[in-house]
């Protein structure tokens, strides 16, 4: 989840002596990671299976083309996107009020302090198979399933934010006679943005699983909901075609908009400062 | 000190109340109050859900449910066999993603030649996992077991991987530089700063490895679980179906509450809480 996000920073050499050529060193061992991820893939393929039950990574690609080509891609993964968009800012809208309670009072902290566990440790399927009960095949699902997923993150991510607020920042504030407004505006949504945006990294690649997860289900548009059409006609090459999309399309959005994003809405605080 | 001093250095600067209804108000207010009333609260909730939805039972229906189940004795051996296959997998995945953590942290060649492979693992959702291992190995016990150990290896080993690079590296070149040989580096060294990352990776992988147990038992298996509560959703049986989810959900939950959030504070009961974070 958040650890995919870690790796990013995890690849930075910080050991040994500064060889000239580590870096090119490092780049081919990169490179070779990829071919023997797929010269393996190619080998289960053509020994451990066979091509039909685990086509080689040339078929993949073929049919990843042929759903690029034939428009597909977009529709459905628009459909997906503007529901974890929506679901995410209704997360966003449960969770900081949560988190906020949590933060400034304890008899609130004591109070959520176990629905948000027990909602962080639920599985995955009880949301999509509840929102199937519930809402049928409609969007509404995927979308509640996104909120309810990502918002105990992002509250337990406001109320720590909270907690480590300079108290003396508060004090003064209080001492030079700010209204509440002020204090809200200037020093609360200031500290406690970089932990919404925290909580919102935390649990992305997890509301993106869920999403999907909740289309197999019951949906009637979506990533998932093509996952489980190829499925359904066994044709194991689309389902490996739609998830590469949805795998490569997921590490796209979290490394270049997400970090991007995060790093221009931060772009005022010092470097050293703790992301 | 007069009592109402005392009192209110005892109440945190909140003044106790006196006289049956103060003290019932403090009673509310307390932490304990506030969590019997989140509860109370929660099963409201689900009473009113179950009462705008028709397909959603109440929690009353439910529980009737529950014990007829448990008379017909269908809980325990599909559990007996869930937990089989969920452990299994578990297994592999563990050992699996601590070497596997172990080695990238160790070697840099090893870290750059795996890490990208690591992060799509990360980014496989336990559904294709579930939905490849049935069109694979169909309904035997292989793609049930199997989804678990790959669902959950890649957060052990990143877990693993985080912890290995949090170890103090003056140490790590240290004894390199004096030649204590690899094995006792692991094992003195690296293995007791992991120890904590290995148990969140290990916490994380149990919590998606359920999930994957129970969504590969939903789409290829006649026993277990998760077909147990597919047979329920295909039966139309509501009450049934919500039954087993509140089964699965209190099992993850009170698993993870209490025994792994134990066994973590006791296997860290040396440190002092100022050198957890």
């Amino acid at each position: 989840m958040a650890d995919a996000a870690g790796m990013a920073d995890a690849a930075v050499p910080r050991r040994g002596l500064r060889v000239p050529g580590a870096r090119w060193r490092q780049a081919g061992a990169v490179v070779l990671g990829w071919a023997v991820f797929f010269g393996f893939w190619e080998f289960a393929s053509q020994t451990l299976f066979n091509p039909f039950l685990l086509p080689g990574p040339l078929d993949v690609a073929e049919a990843i083309g042929d759903i690029v080509s034939s428009g597909n891609v977009v529709e459905h993964f628009r459909a997906s996107l503007t529901k974890i968009f929506l679901g995410f800012a209704l997360g966003v809208a449960l969770g900081v009020p949560i988190g906020f309670l949590m933060g400034r009072s304890r008899y609130w902290k004591a109070f959520f302090h176990d629905p948000v566990m027990v909602a962080g440790s639920v599985p995955g399927i009880t949301y999509a198979v509840l929102a199937l009960v519930i809402f049928g095949i409609g969007p509404e699902g995927p979308l509640i399933a996104v909120a309810l997923i990502s918002m105990p993150y992002i509250a337990l991510n406001v109320a720590a934010g909270l907690e480590g607020i300079d108290s003396s920042l508060m004090m003064m504030s209080r001492a030079f006679g700010r209204s509440r407004r002020d204090v809200f505006r200037h020093v609360l949504v200031p500290s406690i943005t970089p932990f919404v945006f925290a909580g919102v990294r935390l649990s992305f690649a997890l509301a993106w699983k869920v999403e999907a997860l909740t289309e197999v289900f019951g949906s009637s548009s979506g990533i998932g909901f093509m996952i489980r059409r190829s499925y359904q006609l066994f044709s194991v090459v689309d389902v490996l075609a739609w998830t590469a999309l949805f795998v490569i399309f997921m590490l796209l959005l979290e490394r270049f908009v997400l970090l991007r994003l995060e790093r221009h809405l931060f772009r005022w605080r010092p470097k050293e400062a703790p992301s | 000190m007069s009592t109402d001093a005392a009192a209110r250095l005892e109440g945190a600067g909140r003044p106790r109340g006196t006289g049956l209804l103060g003290r019932i108000r403090d009673a509310l207010l307390s932490n304990t109050g506030a969590r019997i009333t989140s509860y109370v609260f929660g099963l409201a909730l689900w009473q009113l859900l179950g009462a705008l939805y028709e397909r959603v039972p109440g929690p009353v229906e439910v529980v009737q449910f529950l014990i007829e189940e448990i008379e017909r004795g269908g809980v325990w051996d599909n559990f007996l066999l869930t937990a089989e296959r969920f452990f299994a997998g578990l297994g592999i995945a563990f050992v699996a993603g601590v070497a596997l953590g172990l080695a990238m942290g160790m070697w840099a060649f090893a870290r750059a030649l795996l890490k990208d492979t690591l992060t799509v693992g990360l980014a496989i959702p336990a559904i294709i996992w579930a939905l490849l291992t049935a069109l694979w190995f169909g309904f035997a016990w292989k793609a049930p077991v199997l989804t678990v150990a790959l669902t959950a290896m890649p957060f052990i080993a990143v877990n693993v991987l985080q912890g290995v690079e949090a170890t103090p590296r003056e140490l790590l070149r240290m004894s390199k530089a004096f030649g204590v040989p690899v094995q006792r580096r692991i094992r003195q060294l690296v293995l007791p700063f992991v120890m904590d990352y290995v148990f969140t990776g290990l916490r994380f992988g149990i919590i998606v490895g359920w999930n994957g147990v129970l969504l590969s038992e939903w789409f290829a298996s006649t026993e277990g679980v998760g077909w147990r509560t597919r047979y329920w959703y295909d039966a139309n049986n509501f009450d049934g179906f919500v039954a087993w989810i509140v089964l699965f959900v209190g099992f993850i939950v009170i698993f993870d509450r209490a025994v792994l959030v134990p066994i973590q504070a006791r296997v860290f009961r040396w440190r002092t809480t100022v050198a957890m974070r």
